[in-house]
């Protein structure tokens, strides 16, 4: 105690600086860099809207506009094409469910040629990786848009395209699950003199599978939204109708079809939940 | 001496029981292996029905048409003329013959990209502090705001596109709108999943030293989560990316609706072309970005 006492208060500073250098003497560098990145930030984005015409006054007439809509929104009404709508409704999320099914199809091989641990050709592994990597950015609507062009209007392009698109997000999780999977169980199969099949069947299939569903089943759910989009170009369902009725001002039709679809989606959503909490 | 005297008969009872209720639970395991595999079944039956995609004829047979649509999509370039000027036949210049044009829609693209996630990030930043349920003790306001946020993540972007296409008129201002509203729901509701696991002691250290409610958000909340928070941003970022290279397809803005244009003029190299501008774009903007998230995540650690 008396030694505190007999310091003065340079010598308590310059102890307290020992003890914590960075509580008090932060360089200015580092002080200075936050707010750098800041300004640059701001800059960026308003280079940006310069680009993009974006200004208040744009903004400001628009949105007199928007209010307009959003108040011909109300009341919803079906136009009485509640049979219609639900059918749409309906094909829009058999495309998911096909998409999605001729996705996994797809993407099976190539999660398989991809896991390091089944594939012990770097090259074919490589190869497989930056191919999935390349084309996971396509969006599905880019793939349904060349996709119509090619076969036609209908909804082969929709389901064509969604499982485009799926194939290489999907294979790569494929490829990752496969990786991560626990050695030893093989291993103690193997010991047991189990052929190669037996071994993937017993050994990995088990650690393998759950991850894989519950994969698919997000990506159902994510095709359902998917599904939709495609319609817009000509895939038929509920994106069709939707576009249609946009294109005619008739936004209180198009109210009743968001809130029913996003109705719809809420509850694919819950189901796919517990399936998947039961799942893994 | 056989085996079987080796196990007397209580051993042998035993292993009738087991084996009998080994067999029990094979069935029932097969059963409802069944059953899932018929569920499945049926519903594809259904989806193929309601589709209709059996009635969907592809005129010519599958071959030719694939084989068609191939050929014209590939340029056909020639060896002799590869880096000849943009008006002789076969050259790579004359494949990609508005380059100039395409990399400005290229940048807008990118500038739209740009715009809605900054926004979109902004505004979910701001509404995830009253949507994380360690934060915001006022249950309706909470309840309210996460619900908005799921019907903005609902609602597909093409369609909200298409909305702000019929007020703001077609072009980048209602794809950045677009963006911005997608960018909220899908960020905010991260953002505020990142908030429900961030330490509290921090916050009440803060509210300890007397700060107030933005304080506490400011110095006790946000120091921890930086790291996640930009992650998840970048990550947005890459996404936003692709979606507004699509939504130009509709009319919003960007190299979306050179691609459509390529479509409507039945430009099918051209198609190809751009896309694969496109994908180059992407790849670069994947792997900076992988690199910050990467430092970040040291930065983390």
């Amino acid at each position: 105690m008396n030694d505190t006492v007999a310091l003065s208060p340079a010598d308590m500073i310059a102890r307290a600086r020992a003890r914590v250098p960075r509580a008090i003497d932060i360089p200015l560098r580092e002080r200075l860099q936050p707010w750098a990145i800041a300004t640059a930030t701001f800059a960026l984005f308003i280079a940006c809207c310069i680009d993009l015409d974006l200004g208040p006054d744009v903004l400001a007439n628009g949105i007199g506009k928007l209010g307009g809509i959003l108040a011909a929104m109300w009341p919803p009404s079906a136009g009485g094409q509640w049979s219609r709508l639900l059918l749409a409704i309906a094909q829009t999320l058999g495309l998911a469910v096909l998409g999605t099914l001729l996705g996994i199809l797809g993407a099976l091989p190539l999660g398989l040629m991809g896991a390091r641990n089944l594939v012990s050709n770097a090259a074919i592994h490589f190869i497989v990786r930056r191919m999935m990597d390349v084309f996971r950015g396509i969006p599905a609507l880019v793939w349904a848009l060349i996709l119509v062009a090619a076969c036609g209007l209908g909804p082969l392009p929709g389901v064509l395209a969604l499982a485009f698109a799926d194939i290489p997000r999907l294979g790569k999780l494929f490829a990752e699950a496969i990786e991560s999977v626990d050695r030893r169980q093989r291993e103690s199969l193997q010991a047991t003199g189990a052929s190669g099949s037996l071994v993937i069947r017993f050994g990995m299939l088990p650690q393998v599978l759950p991850v894989c569903l519950s994969q698919c089943l997000y990506y159902l759910e994510q095709n359902f939204r998917a599904a939709a989009v495609v319609g817009v170009v000509g895939a038929g369902g509920i994106g069709f109708e939707l576009n249609e009725r946009i294109r005619i001002f008739a936004f209180d039709e198009v109210a009743l079809i968001t809130i029913l679809y996003i109705v719809i989606v809420g509850l694919l959503d819950e189901v796919s939940q517990r399936l998947r909490a039961r799942l893994i | 001496m056989s085996v079987s005297a080796l196990f007397d008969a209580e051993d042998r009872r035993r292993a009738a029981v087991f084996e009998q209720d080994w067999r029990k639970r094979r069935l029932a395991h097969r059963l409802q292996n069944l059953g899932w595999l018929l569920l499945v079944s049926a519903l594809l039956a259904v989806s193929l029905e309601l589709s209709e995609l059996r009635n969907s004829s592809v005129g010519l047979g599958w071959g030719e048409r694939v084989a068609t649509f191939v050929d014209r999509m590939t340029p056909h370039l020639r060896a002799d003329a590869l880096f000849a000027s943009r008006n002789t036949d076969g050259s790579l210049a004359s494949w990609f013959y508005d380059l100039p044009l395409w990399l400005v829609a290229i940048r807008e693209t990118v500038a739209m990209a740009i715009v809605g996630t900054l926004v979109g990030g902004v505004f979910a930043l701001s509404l995830s502090f009253l949507a994380a349920s360690n934060l915001n003790a006022n249950r309706p306001l909470r309840v309210l705001i996460r619900r908005s946020l799921d019907a903005a993540r609902t609602i597909p972007d093409v369609i909200l596109a298409l909305i702000f296409a019929s007020a703001f008129s077609l072009g980048p201002v209602a794809g950045v709108l677009t963006l911005i509203v997608s960018t909220t729901g899908s960020l905010g509701k991260l953002f505020s999943e990142c908030m429900e696991n961030a330490r509290i002691r921090e916050v009440e250290a803060i509210a300890a030293t007397g700060g107030n409610w933005l304080l506490q958000m400011r110095f006790g909340v946000i120091p921890q989560l930086l790291p996640q928070l930009v992650s998840y941003w970048l990550l947005r970022l890459e996404l936003n990316l692709s979606a507004a290279a699509a939504l130009g397809i509709v009319g919003a803005g960007g190299i979306g609706v050179e691609l459509q244009r390529a479509i409507s003029f039945t430009e099918f190299d051209t198609y190809l072309a751009i896309l694969l501008l496109i994908i180059a774009c992407i790849t670069v903007i994947d792997l900076v970005s992988e690199r910050l998230r990467h430092r970040l995540i040291g930065a983390m650690a």
